[in-house]
């Protein structure tokens, strides 16, 4: 039963942890507090459509198929992962011009654009980990009937989803102890850690397809080390992608997202920083 | 033409010329083998069984490209998932589904159901003779 809850908890924590991020991102500042309509229509938009996944996973319904499967989650999790990156990247170039960009009215435009970015996130983060959830718990649910268990299983599986919320809650007590500043750097790092994990999960799934290249398989063998059946090394395979059998292809993708997202971030930053020096001149006179 | 183009633009094509190049040699480089694979492939049965057990627990193929048939005969959700294979893939009850796996190393590649993580297997996979 504890493993029922416990099931439940690691299938919704990474879904909270980018809702959560999220959110307290937004609320740290009133402009930002117009996003969160979009977060929580993001989250209503992910539960409807983990809820169309499931009925796949469960035989119900058939509208995609077993390779349309494979595609459609390489690709959700490709979308996620340049969703998070564009996120990160936005939020280091116009954290701080948020403000004066909004009220100019100019590029309310490109503000919109973004919460649209924002909603598909979310949908995407809660639809990915959503749609495992409802079949487990269905499962569990419905096995337990037969032996009068049903209601301890449902309670385990409410239980663990409380337990999510509780990491939920932590995370924006955390957003309150540490500085801001440090929370956001904090937060940035966990993002981007989750968006690479994100990218090399797709290209698990694009090799089994056949349509990426392995080159060298594996490159290494580090299992005897660390191996991903669990404890640290299936936290670390989840949470910042790392793989015990990686092919060179995998690898490659993966040193050139960390490059990409250093110059992206370094050039946010220099864009950010005269802007800054701008707002800092207008404040003296 | 190019001789009508400024210096920086003339050298930004030549270079993109050069990346489309490098890009359609890797594309050729690997889809040559994949057709050649694509061909007739073993195909094997690995079942989850009503009482939490894989069947069966040690599944031997040759190496090469192959087919698994997934069967959950157990009345709970269950999750084919092994980092090592590359795969995951979540049964509803009485789901039956399959994965594609294409593995040249010989060795012991373990996979086990991350809905009962105590339940596990191996999938041994033998060198080509």
């Amino acid at each position: 039963m504890e493993q029922v809850g416990f099931i439940v908890w690691r299938e919704s924590v990474e879904a909270l942890l980018v809702v959560g991020i999220l959110y307290s991102w937004l609320r740290a500042s009133p402009e930002g507090r117009r996003g969160l309509p979009w977060l929580w229509g993001g989250v209503g938009a992910g539960l409807v459509l983990a809820g169309a996944l499931a009925l796949v996973l469960l035989g119900i319904s058939s509208w995609l198929s077993d390779e349309g499967q494979e595609w459609f989650q390489a690709l959700m999790a490709l979308a996620a992962c340049a969703l998070v990156v564009q996120m990160v990247v936005w939020m280091r170039a116009h954290g701080r011009g948020l403000k004066r960009e909004l009220e100019s009215g100019a590029s309310q435009q490109v503000g919109r654009d973004h919460w649209w970015g924002l909603l598909a996130l979310v949908m995407i983060a809660v639809a990915r980990e959503g749609s495992e959830t409802v079949v487990f718990l269905y499962g569990t649910v419905l096995s337990s009937r037969e032996s009068g268990g049903a209601g301890a299983m449902a309670l385990a599986g409410l239980g663990g989803f409380a337990a999510a919320l509780l990491t939920f809650w932590l995370l924006q007590l955390g957003g309150r102890i540490i500085t801001w500043r440090r929370f956001f750097r904090l937060t940035e790092i966990l993002l981007l850690l989750l968006a690479g994990a994100l990218l090399v999960s797709a290209t698990d799934r694009l090799i089994s397809l056949g349509v990426m290249p392995t080159w060298v398989d594996p490159v290494w063998d580090t299992s005897w080390l660390l191996g991903t059946e669990g404890g640290l090394g299936k936290v670390l395979a989840d949470f910042a992608g790392y793989r015990a059998y990686p092919a060179l292809s995998q690898l490659l993708v993966w040193l050139a997202y960390w490059c990409a997202v250093a110059w992206l971030l370094r050039r946010a930053s220099r864009a950010a920083a005269p802007e800054a020096g701008r707002a800092k001149a207008g404040a003296a006179a | 033409m190019n001789s009508s183009m400024p210096a920086p633009v003339r050298r930004a094509a030549t270079e993109m010329r050069a990346w489309i190049a490098l890009a359609a040699l890797m594309w050729a480089g690997w889809l040559a083998p994949m057709s050649a694979a694509a061909a007739d492939m073993p195909v094997y049965t690995l079942t989850f069984k009503a009482d939490g057990t894989f069947e069966p627990a040690r599944l031997e193929v040759p190496a090469g490209r192959f087919k698994i048939i997934l069967v959950n005969e157990s009345s709970e959700a269950v999750e084919f998932e092994s980092l090592p294979l590359r795969k995951e893939k979540v049964l509803g009850p009485g789901v039956t589904s399959f994965v594609v796996l294409s593995l040249s190393r010989p060795g012991e590649y373990p996979f086990f159901d991350d809905f009962h993580p105590q339940v596990k297997g191996t999938l041994v996979v033998l060198p080509k003779n």
